[in-house]
């Protein structure tokens, strides 16, 4: 069979997945926000919260973005170990942030930051593990 | 935010749940279909279609609905940032699973990595 490596292409895939993850969670959040008031205490009124979410536009852009990503993650787990797909998609770290940041006007302590960046740390190791061992098996 | 804090923290640690399984449905069903990767439009709409008739992928999907609906309500309470961040739980969630049930195979230093992960997120959650 082919070789378990992360390609430029799939690269590239991840990437374009991730910045849609992005996006979709861009989505997601302004549907929910409509909500924010909403008292959820029981199953009733939770229904009731998502019978209002899933009224709003955004929430609707959102799931189309989900089918487009769905696509995008098919043809990257078709190449890659779940196990690496997963951490190697963690540039939403970056981007949600920033994107919460500029568009959503919320704000981020620097102890959060630190925070992201031992999970970006974390991430960068956990890929190099898989191409070390793809090293070997080569 | 600190108020309902744990409640919130065992809503995320669900939706990573459901989406941990919806992952591993979709790649078992991605692994018994033996595609060789293609930029061929035509080879990867077949690809897409044929996953599509897979159950397992549809078993996948309902706990993928599941995580959205739990998620939304997260999202409803608190900011998105934080949110996403204790949401990244889900990879050792990953790690785990596609150990012990997909059979992959990795070593420490993925463990090591996993691990720095997790204290991000304690850090993120205590912020």
């Amino acid at each position: 069979m082919f070789k378990k490596k992360v390609t430029l292409k799939v690269f590239l895939l991840l990437i374009a997945s991730d910045v849609l993850e992005t996006v979709i969670q861009f989505f997601f959040k302004k549907s929910a926000l409509t909500q924010s008031n909403f008292a959820v205490v029981n199953l009733a009124t939770a229904l009731g919260f998502l019978k209002a979410v899933f009224a709003s536009p955004f929430l609707w852009a959102g799931l189309f973005t989900v089918a487009v990503v769905f696509i995008i993650w098919s043809l990257i787990l078709s190449k890659i170990d779940l196990s690496v797909a997963v951490p190697i998609a963690s540039f939403s770290y970056i981007f949600v942030p920033l994107v919460s940041i500029i568009f959503l006007g919320e704000k981020i302590t620097i102890l959060r930051w630190a925070g992201i960046l031992f999970v970006l740390v974390g991430v960068v190791l956990v890929s190099l593990s898989s191409k070390e061992r793809t090293v070997q098996v080569e | 935010m600190r108020e309902g804090l744990l409640l919130i923290l065992i809503l995320i640690a669900l939706t990573s749940l459901c989406d941990t399984v919806n992952q591993l449905f979709l790649k078992s069903a991605i692994n018994s279909l033996n595609f060789t990767p293609t930029l061929d439009v035509v080879k990867i709409f077949k690809f897409i279609s044929a996953l599509l008739v897979k159950p397992r992928l549809w078993l996948g999907l309902v706990f993928s609905l599941v995580s959205l609906s739990i998620w939304l309500l997260v999202l409803s309470k608190v900011d998105l940032n934080f949110a996403f961040s204790a949401d990244s739980m889900h990879y050792i969630f990953i790690a785990l699973a596609s150990k012990l049930i997909l059979k992959e195979k990795f070593g420490s230093l993925r463990w090591v990595g996993t691990g720095l992960i997790v204290f991000g997120i304690v850090i993120v959650s205590l912020s």
